[in-house]
């Protein structure tokens, strides 16, 4: 019974997290701060642990909801015929000694980061690049993300792949959200929304314990575009004033009932329970690896003075 | 018009060697690749390929009969019978093995292994280059049976594969362990001289006699070596009936310029003059996968002894958590120089666990600091 009600207080977080995240898209004037918790917040907070009492007696460790946008690469492909428990658990074994050597921070696509690789045709050795997260993707050792900037009028973007043993540092620069998931019409917008400075500063967040959601809406350079983008229900993006016959085909071509297809949904997710066990197995040593992090902060703060 | 021989087989199948037993099949190296060679494809066109069925020898394996009513008595009756049959063994050490002490030498076949693939993983080099790593599981293999070359050399396969050369001992292995009341008694009897629980899949190493295992050894990741070369042998991934687009890689048709319905077509399939019919072998749309074939030369880069874990860089036939057989290559330069695990790899006696996790010394290990080039 206990243990399901550490099933329901999980599910419920899901949901709120749910809802929080996607609540500032159904209202479009107000600069909210939707309260998702950062890994800081949920490393420093005692609750979120939820040691409940199981049947028997045992404690049982639960990850907090948050961890599924936090991490989400830990979460395996959901295609079946490609699934494997033990591989997948011996992949989460090798991430989590890849993480302990470099600190993966948490970002979202709309984070500006600096991504620093051992490159051997570059000068110093290392090549520091700077950008607009626009994609992620990929799960396990495969998680991968995007980076765009514009560099001397030119449009740049990178793919890297997390783990790769080459990238020696990984800073976020300025956490924050987007209304999209997937920031790829900054190729086809005003080249101002993509330009980011080389040498930019880490930012301070003055409230640590959310992660902002930047209500930016861009504005598109003229047709033509690579892609159809009135087809794909964008948020970030301000009116396109096309023609209506571009809206009225977009509305042939659409698939409404795709939200009620209940079984599509699952098949593209990893159910609730397992996603909890996921969690609850790398959420000590990721708990670990933070708070070695912040001693070493401190002590390097600390040993300035 | 140049089109290459399919990969991998160097032995036929029995069912081959039972139509084609006049016909000598040579090593398909690379370099026969140059050659369109007409007669082999025809001779081998007529060969069937798949089955759905075991062969005639194989006793019934699964049991055929519904749930019976059975009172919860007697059925706690059944499963003492079966766990006082199979009582667990004690595994065998290096020092307790029957045959006497034999030397490696390079002629020698050791025995191979049955793993499941359970994946692929991407790993890195040192010089930071991505590799993608296949991971299959060693699933617990016993040795069941050992048939000597003389007693082999007068069983059918053995009599076909041993025609021309000298005979070589046979190693029946077995892997998977599971419920007697799955299987038929006939198939359960396989395994009564060993003591063992019924295997769900068995399979045949050809070994040398100096290779060969007492009945109820195990087999483990550590029978293999870091950075030697296997051959992996499995059934490709069955994707049913194709097209010849997709099957034989033919370009098909123009996609739109007016053309009428001919857009993933064969085409032509003869001259009309020289023969005047079709050539057996035709390449025509059917079924495609679900072969065995070999991928040889793999490199193992990397063992896990607590799970029982092999890497292995590149691609190994068959889709995931499909069940594969690994061998020592048969490559000739890539062969052992030096003595492997012989006959099969035993756990050290004083108790000393071996080391977990080996790796070879080409690959980056996740937890040593990031390269810088």
């Amino acid at each position: 019974m206990l243990r399901r009600a550490v099933l329901q207080t999980f599910r419920q977080g899901l949901a709120q997290s749910f809802f929080k995240r996607y609540a500032v898209s159904l209202t479009e004037t107000t600069v909210t701060h939707q309260p998702i918790e950062t890994s800081d917040e949920a490393g420093e907070k005692s609750v979120p642990t939820q040691k409940t009492g199981d049947e028997s007696g045992n404690t049982v460790v639960v990850a907090p909801p948050e961890f599924r946008f936090i991490y989400p690469e830990f979460l395996p492909d959901p295609a079946m015929e490609r699934r494997n428990r033990l591989r997948e658990k011996l992949e989460r074994m090798d991430m989590l000694q890849r993480r302990s050597v470099i600190e993966i921070p948490e970002f979202y696509t709309g984070s500006i980061m600096a991504v620093t690789v051992a490159d051997a045709n570059s000068p110093n050795k290392f090549a520091r690049f700077v950008g607009i997260c626009i994609q992620r993707g990929g799960s396990g050792l495969r998680a991968w993300f995007i980076l765009r900037n514009v560099v001397d009028k030119q449009g740049v973007e990178i793919l890297y792949e997390m783990y790769c043993p080459l990238i020696q540092k990984i800073e976020v620069l300025r956490l924050e959200r987007r209304l999209d998931e997937s920031l790829l019409y900054l190729r086809d917008a005003l080249p101002e929304y993509s330009t980011f400075p080389m040498d930019m500063e880490p930012e301070r967040r003055l409230n640590n314990s959310v992660v902002p959601i930047n209500p930016l809406k861009v504005k598109l350079r003229p047709r033509p575009w690579l892609e159809r983008w009135e087809r794909q229900n964008l948020q970030g993006v301000e009116d396109l004033n096309l023609p209506q016959r571009f809206y009225d085909r977009a509305e042939k071509v659409a698939k409404p009932w795709e939200k009620y297809d209940l079984m599509l949904h699952y098949r593209k997710t990893i159910p609730a329970e397992e996603q909890e066990k996921i969690f609850a197995e790398v959420h000590s040593q990721l708990q670990q690896q933070e708070l070695k992090r912040k001693l070493r902060r401190r002590r390097g703060s600390d040993n300035e003075y | 018009m140049f089109q290459s021989l399919e990969s991998g087989e160097t032995k036929l199948s029995y069912l081959a060697v039972k139509i084609c037993l006049a016909v000598d099949i040579t090593l398909s190296l690379k370099a026969f690749r140059l050659f369109f060679n007409h007669e082999q494809i025809r001779t081998m066109s007529r060969v069937k390929r798949r089955t759905t069925h075991p062969p005639y020898w194989h006793v019934l394996k699964n049991n055929q009969r519904t749930d019976e009513k059975i009172s919860s008595d007697n059925l706690r009756f059944v499963q003492e019978v079966i766990q006082d049959k199979y009582k667990n063994k004690s595994p065998i050490k290096g020092s307790d093995l029957d045959i006497e002490k034999t030397e490696w030498d390079p002629k020698t076949k050791r025995s191979g292994v049955i793993a499941r693939n359970i994946g692929v993983q991407h790993m890195w080099e040192k010089d930071g280059k991505k590799v993608i790593c296949t991971v299959l599981h060693v699933l617990d293999n016993h040795v069941i049976r050992y048939v000597p070359p003389e007693e082999y050399a007068k069983s059918v396969i053995g009599a076909k594969m041993f025609k021309n050369r000298k005979p070589l001992g046979c190693l029946v292995v077995g892997a998977e362990a599971s419920n007697p009341e799955r299987f038929t008694r006939q198939y359960c009897s396989l395994f009564d001289e060993v003591g063992l629980l019924p295997k769900k899949r068995l399979a045949r190493f050809i070994v040398t006699p100096n290779a060969a295992l007492p009945p109820c050894t195990p087999l483990t990741a550590g029978h293999f070596v870091i950075g030697q070369a296997v051959d992996v042998y499995g059934k490709t991934i069955d994707y049913g009936f194709q097209g010849v687009v997709k099957r034989w890689g033919f370009k098909g048709g123009p996609a739109s310029h007016g053309t009428t319905k001919f857009h993933r077509r064969g085409g032509t399939i003869g001259t009309g003059r020289d023969k005047a019919r079709v050539w057996p072998g035709q390449k025509m749309p059917g079924h495609m996968g679900s072969e065995r074939r070999f991928n040889r030369g793999l490199k193992i880069v990397r063992i896990n002894m607590k799970y029982n874990i092999i890497y292995v860089k590149g691609t190994v036939p068959g889709p995931t958590n499909s069940i594969v057989q690994i061998f020592d290559t048969a490559l000739p330069r890539r062969k052992f120089t030096e003595a492997p695990p012989h006959p099969t790899y035993f756990p050290p006696e004083d108790g000393t666990l071996p080391q977990e996790d080996i790796w070879d010394s080409s690959l980056h290990v996740f937890g040593s600091p990031s390269i810088s080039v």
